[in-house]
């Protein structure tokens, strides 16, 4: 049986829409955070490449390892 | 200062830090991604190259797979987030002498332990009352109705699971000198409670009980035996007593 992956995306939509708000709104938050900060353990450039590119964890590791306080 | 003060100050911190927003939306995206995973995967594997063949030997997803998902993601997240955000709460304190600023004010020790101990507690209980909140909502909308009874029991059952670990990192970051002790000590402690939890008729008295008990709750049998609810409530206040026993001695 073929099964088409942007039916499955389709008939879950309303169910992926909280979640993908969730994780975007998380990134954000990190992102401003590492914009903002003056200081981060380690280079800002790779925070930042760390929370843009690394669904979900990246901003995580970032709130709990890299901020400066 | 008193414990209120105390615990404000600390849950001000949990929130400044992001602590709060990390446990929320991690345990909340994982109670929501739990039932949609167990209900999509057979979907997933014909999409996996050579997946096909596997799909008739995955039987349909039921209820029990979604919250079997659910209480294993919960569980191994929520046990990693507390671990990591307990155990700087006291090393990182006395390193920095933040510690003996704060108690050089007249609070006794005692309700400083504790307001760290429940700020965290606080932060854990709402992040999983709302992940649990959305993972019923989206097993309801993907399976069907479950006994709402069992799943708060469930639920109360995950978080008591974790407070178990966040006592015992507290009383680790009050006995080492740096986090990364006490979160090993941790870690060690979660490994050896496993060990000892697979030995035949032994597991039944340990914290993991608290979980095979939410699991057989929620698949409709009976719990008999609550004896590892019992030991949990007691490792969480012999850890807090002992980390207070100990903290009230120490030099700052």
């Amino acid at each position: 049986m073929e099964i088409n992956p942007m039916e499955i995306i389709l008939k879950y939509l309303p169910l992926l829409i909280p979640i993908a708000l969730l994780q975007f709104g998380l990134m954000i938050a990190a992102l401003v955070d590492v914009i903002r900060r003056e200081k981060t353990k380690g280079p800002k450039w790779v925070w930042i490449i760390v929370v843009v590119f690394i669904n979900l964890f990246g901003p995580i590791v970032y709130f709990i390892f890299g901020r400066d306080e | 200062m008193n414990f209120i003060t105390a615990f404000n100050k600390e849950f001000l911190e949990q929130r400044r830090t992001r602590k709060f927003l990390i446990a929320l939306v991690v345990l909340v995206l994982f109670g929501m991604t739990s039932p949609l995973m167990a209900k999509m995967t057979p979907q997933i594997m014909t999409m996996v190259p050579g997946g096909e063949a596997f799909v008739g030997m995955i039987p349909e997803p039921t209820i029990n797979d979604a919250v079997a998902q659910y209480i294993k993601n919960i569980i191994q997240f929520g046990v990693l987030l507390a671990l990591v955000f307990t155990m700087g709460s006291i090393t990182i304190e006395k390193d920095k002498g933040t510690a003996a600023m704060i108690l050089s004010k007249p609070m006794p020790r005692g309700s400083f332990l504790l307001a760290k101990f429940t700020s965290l507690a606080l932060t854990f209980i709402i992040a999983v009352v709302i992940a649990g909140v959305a993972a019923y909502y989206y097993t309801y909308f993907l399976f069907g109705q479950m006994n709402i009874l069992n799943w708060i029991t469930l639920n109360g059952l995950i978080v008591l699971y974790i407070l178990v670990y966040i006592a015992i990192t507290l009383l680790y970051s009050t006995l080492t000198r740096t986090q990364y002790v006490a979160i090993g000590l941790s870690f060690g402690t979660l490994i050896f409670l496993g060990i000892l939890g697979s030995l035949p008729g032994f597991g039944i008295n340990l914290p993991d009980a608290l979980i095979s008990n939410a699991s057989l709750l929620m698949s409709g049998y009976p719990v008999t035996n609550w004896t590892g609810l019992w030991v949990s409530l007691g490792i969480i206040v012999v850890s807090i007593t002992t980390a207070w026993l100990v903290f009230r001695k120490q030099e700052l």
